[in-house]
């Protein structure tokens, strides 16, 4: 397996970019590490473990899906603590031996030969997979822990034998249905029904196309109400990566695959096509069904990734950290995490994506977190290459208990936005209006691929409040732009026990501005 | 390439989705006017250059066409020998604004060509003149994260002649050293398409041996070097003279003699034999008047003395059914895009169609190889690795109710499940053979395929459907189609139509047999009823020709 060492800067399930990029190889930032710990498993002999889904097991064990097609049932992963070391030879990550076997993870081969598995999902005593072109669940029915029964849920959707048309599967959902997401044949177009849709799959196995637009997804998953959201990737229609809510009967921005409006009754006419080479703001005005992303996932290096994956909401009530209930979102090619808060202003999710954790051994695809707090994340670099320079990596990471001095949400004002901390701020470098920075841009939103950062706006931050308790910080803005992207840089800003922000730019979406 | 070029008397080699391009050099000849015309692609969603190895006659004229099919921006950087291409791309990059001002083209005295950056689905011509000092040239796509997988080498000194009419003969034994072929018998015989001496023809199965013969065409009276590296034995004969022997079981490393040889065309042999293990065959040659060219597909890594055959290709991760049937669902050329491939450890395998819902083809010797699909993004259909592949239909459904004699078999479109079907999955016994479910019309099926014997004797497949549920009156289950069908002691000879998947052509002959069997028109049909055997046989003067030029 080749192993592109240095990083690849084109994207997974995108192609090319126009950005600028930094170049150095992404390792793991020791003061990340202080919080955040990664444990790299050992991964089995004989095959490449490329994750591309995580479930969690009722019993505690851990199904992972692969690119291969392959299930894998792996015990010990929440407290296996022996590091996988990349070894050439067998091209796999292995133990070190002299740990003893009960640190170590453990692997048994469940199923094999599905059609590249980038969905799990258990219910019931069955394990329900995604493939490139069905849903299936399947089953051990002799105890000998192979699965023995595999039966096709929903196969409504089509595959010509284009590499792009991946189709990524949820968990299920608040209602009991899961989610589908089918990538465009290729960036442009879609040549067979539903490529480019979200499609919901009925506990009796119906097909029920929910939203169309879609381009390239990475993933898939909730947040902590229950709604539905996936990423997109920079491409056509796509500036950069995205987070998108998938409500039904929406368009999610790329019109390639509206011609099977024609297939789906239950959507109502298919929407006016988008202008090109125009904005999300205005177009969201022409075309009604539009949802704008709630979150840009800003391209670039230094910035937050190229290629957005899974979506992973943490329900652990503290045991990841101060970060209850926020989403976070791997990146494949930049090897990374980054962290999302979304708030609903006028109806419309929008919100900030902060960077959290880089440092990830290769292109995380496939992720979970469960109720212990135990992030769970693995992923290949097949095909575009990762910044982590392994082909495929299992990783898990744990919180510390130390808690990082971090922006913990920032929510937008009418006048500008208002930043809670993980603890309290040194009120006079947070009160100083040196301490921050502020720039207003957005993307071209057109048929091209990707675009440049535009309509640049650098207000000015006329104001900033520190309250009583120190845990806030309210900053007011002579400008805000609906539409823009609200890049906030905090470098001088200080804790009480005078830490700087450990992560100290936000990139808040501010696709509606409030009025109170 | 140019055709009517009188310098370039070019040949284009296509092999799996790459192309060496070579120019024959033309030693000792002012350079003719015309100039050498060379088109450079992308591949698509590759992140690699079609062209990994450009030959052209120093000083010469060229024309280079660089097409960029990908979706993503590229372009190709030409370099002075010995440049580390990767180096040179990570300095660019260390200045990203510069790079990105300079469209990511490297300004550095290492490059002495470049193309612009070439956007999707765009292209560029660019003349220039060869260097006139021969050597190797590497060239480069320097937009970032590309140069690691898209580089290539011109090299400015032409290949020498490669093997012509080349031929391949199969033995199966166990040998510790180069046996006498000429009391054995092979298993198969057959044409080599590409000519190019190569051991993945269909069987990665250890304990084989195999005889190449092909014609050389010498350029001049001269003494010229020979090359080989095997693993495990070889030797080479030119005209019955042995030329080289490396026999016995080794690694590959390599081995050379050097013979005076006379201008004009001689016979050449190359044996080889695989014990177990690891298995490679390099075979190449050098003259004065041409650099070091390989003979096989294969090069030894790193072996500096000869030309490097870069080729991209995807070959090399076959799936072996060892101790159990393996599954490959994926996309099979030939068996479509929800295809089902299961290989049996007896080496035969067969491919089932979730979109049809119904058997689709069959094949012997090995089972796949997964490197299309399980090297890169994984587009694309892979077909069989393995030899005899029959289809007696093309996909179809499997059932129809048939109002009268010759009546038209009903359609299938791919990615349009059949009317009538639906897919239900299938279940895997304790010997981990599959049975594949569906239901036609209310009829629940059930579909299960057996290998019986070795696909070293010949072997045969016994599929066996149960239907449950009311069977329609009039109702048939397809064997074969635009067929020709001579009945056979008890069963049929099938001759189908003409079987090409990816540039092999398979003489598609096999025996059916199944109770109640008809032939109605070009079709064969068996009538639907509660439970249906049919059993193919490969018919034994059929094996040894897989591979039938085109």
């Amino acid at each position: 397996m080749k192993t592109l060492r240095f990083s690849v800067f084109a994207l997974p399930f995108v192609l090319g970019g126009f950005v600028c990029w930094g170049f150095a190889a992404e390792t793991p930032n020791p003061a990340e590490a202080e919080y955040y710990k990664i444990t790299t498993f050992p991964t089995p002999p004989g095959t490449a473990l490329e994750v591309g889904a995580v479930e969690l097991l009722p019993d505690g064990r851990v199904a992972l899906g692969t690119r291969r097609g392959e299930v894998w049932i792996a015990s010990n992963v929440q407290t296996a603590s022996a590091e996988g070391v990349w070894d050439q030879n067998s091209a796999s990550f292995v133990a070190d031996p002299s740990l003893p076997a009960t640190a170590k993870i453990q692997y048994t081969r469940f199923a094999e030969g599905q059609h590249e598995i980038l969905g799990l999902a258990y219910k019931d005593g069955w394990l329900y997979a995604t493939n490139r072109y069905e849903v299936l669940r399947m089953k051990d029915e002799t105890g000998a822990g192979k699965a023995t029964r595999f039966e096709t849920v929903c196969d409504k959707w089509g595959v010509s034998g284009d590499y792009h048309e991946y189709s990524f599967g949820s968990r299920f959902d608040k209602n009991g249905d899961l989610w589908v997401l089918a990538c465009l044949t290729g960036s442009f177009s879609s040549k067979t029904p539903f490529r480019g849709w979200a499609l919901r799959v009925k506990p009796d196995g119906t097909m029920v196309p929910t939203c169309s637009g879609v381009r390239s997804p990475g993933g898939v998953g909730f947040d902590a109400e229950g709604e539905v959201y996936y990423t997109d990737n920079q491409g056509p229609w796509h500036g950069a990566c995205t987070l998108q809510h998938l409500i039904p009967g929406t368009f999610q921005g790329h019109p390639g695959g509206n011609m099977w409006y024609d297939m789906a009754p239950n959507m109502g006419p298919r929407p006016v096509d988008p202008n090109d080479k125009s904005r999300m703001v205005i177009e969201r005005e022409r075309i009604k069904e539009l949802v704008p992303p709630a979150v840009y996932m800003v391209y670039g290096s230094g910035k937050i990734g190229n290629s957005s994956t899974a979506v992973i909401c943490d329900m652990s009530e503290g045991r990841f950290g101060p970060f209850a209930k926020q989403l976070f979102i791997p990146d494949q090619s930049h090897s990374n995490v980054s962290r999302v808060y979304l708030e609903t202003v006028n109806g419309v999710k929008q919100g900030v994506v902060f960077p959290f954790l880089k440092g990830l051994r290769s292109g995380p695809i496939g992720a979970r977190m469960g109720v212990d707090g135990k992030f769970l994340v693995g992923g290949s670099d097949r095909g575009w290459g990762a910044k982590g320079g392994q082909p495929f990596a299992f990783e898990r990471v744990d919180w510390t208990g130390k808690v990082p001095f971090e922006v913990h949400e920032m929510h937008a004002k009418p006048d500008g936005f208002e930043l809670t901390f993980t603890e309290p701020v040194d009120p006079v470098s947070a009160g100083n209006l040196e301490s921050y920075s502020a720039r207003e841009f957005t993307y071209i939103y057109q048929e091209k691929y990707g675009s440049p950062e535009v309509d640049d706006v650098m207000p000015k931050i006329e104001k900033a409040e520190v309250a009583k308790d120190g845990k806030s910080v309210r900053l007011k803005f002579d400008v805000l732009t609906k539409g823009h992207i609200h890049e906030l840089h905090l470098d001088g800003v200080r804790s009480a026990s005078g830490k700087p922000v450990l992560h100290p730019v936000a990139y808040y979406t501010l696709n509606e501005i409030p009025t109170k | 390439m140019s055709s009517t070029s009188p310098v370039s008397a070019s040949f284009v080699r296509a092999t799996f989705s790459c192309v060496i391009a070579a120019v024959a050099l033309v030693a000792g000849h002012a350079q003719a006017e015309e100039p050498v015309q060379i088109t450079l692609k992308t591949l698509t969603a590759q992140m690699k250059f079609d062209l990994t190895d450009i030959a052209v006659p120093p000083g010469a004229r060229v024309k280079l066409t660089f097409e960029n099919p990908d979706d993503m921006p590229h372009n190709v950087v030409f370099c002075s020998p010995g440049t580390d291409v990767v180096q040179l791309v990570n300095k660019m990059l260390e200045q990203p604004e510069l790079a990105l001002k300079n469209n990511f083209l490297p300004d550095d005295p290492k490059v002495w060509l470049k193309s612009r950056l070439v956007n999707p689905h765009e292209k560029q011509e660019i003349e220039f003149t060869a260097p006139t000092v021969a050597g190797n040239y590497p060239y480069v796509c320097s937009f970032p994260g590309h140069a690691a997988s898209m580089q290539g080498v011109l090299r400015v000194l032409g290949n020498g002649p490669r093997l012509e009419h080349l031929k391949f003969a199969l033995y199966l034994g166990a040998w510790k050293s180069l046996p006498d072929f000429t009391t054995l018998t092979p298993h198969r015989v057959g044409d080599v398409p590409d000519n190019l001496i190569q051991l993945n023809f269909d069987d990665y199965k250890n304990q084989y041996a195999l005889v190449f013969t092909g014609s050389l065409n010498v350029p001049e009276n001269s003494e010229y070097t020979f090359y080989v590296a095997s693993d495990d034995g070889c030797r080479i004969f030119i005209d019955e003279e042995r030329v080289l022997n490396a026999d016995g079981i080794h690694p590959a490393s390599i081995k050379d003699s050097k013979k005076k040889l006379k201008k004009g065309t001689h016979a050449v042999r190359v044996e080889y034999f695989q014990a177990d293990g690891g298995a490679a065959l390099y075979v190449g040659w050098k003259g004065d008047k041409f650099d070091t060219t390989a003979w096989s597909k294969w090069t030894p890594p790193n072996w500096k003395a000869g030309v490097e055959q870069k080729v991209n290709e995807f070959v090399g991760m076959p799936l072996e059914p060892k101790n159990a049937p393996v599954i490959y669902r994926n996309f099979i050329a030939g068996a479509g895009n929800r295809a089902i491939g299961v290989g049996f450890p007896s080496g035969l395998n067969f491919a089932w169609s979730a979109e049809a819902m119904n058997f689709s083809m069959a094949w012997r010797g090995a089972f796949i190889d997964t490197a299309r699909h399980w090297k890169n993004r994984g587009g694309g259909h892979q077909p069989p690795a393995g030899f005899d592949v029959v289809r007696p239909a093309e996909l179809a459904p499997p059932f129809a109710v048939l109002g009268e004699a010759n009546a038209e078999w009903p359609t299938f479109t791919p990615d349009q499940p059949p009317v009538g079907y639906s897919w239900k999955g299938y279940s895997l016994d304790k010997d981990g053979i599959p049975s594949f479910r569906y239901t036609w019309n209310g009829v629940e099926v059930e579909e299960r395929i057996d290998s019986t014997g070795s696909f070293k004797t010949g072997g045969a497949l016994v599929r066996t459907l149960t239907l449950k549920g009311e069977i329609p009156a009039k109702s048939f289950l397809l064997l074969s189609k635009k067929a020709k069908v001579a009945s056979a002691a008890g069963a049929f000879a099938v001759q189908a139509e003409k079987l090409s998947l990816v540039g092999t052509n398979y003489p598609n002959q096999i025996l059916i047999k199944a109770d109640g069997a008809t032939v109605v028109g070009d079709s064969l049909l068996v009538p639907a009823r509660s439970k249906i055997q049919i059993t193919y046989t490969w018919p034994e003067a059929v094996g040894g020709h897989s591979h039938v030029a085109q």
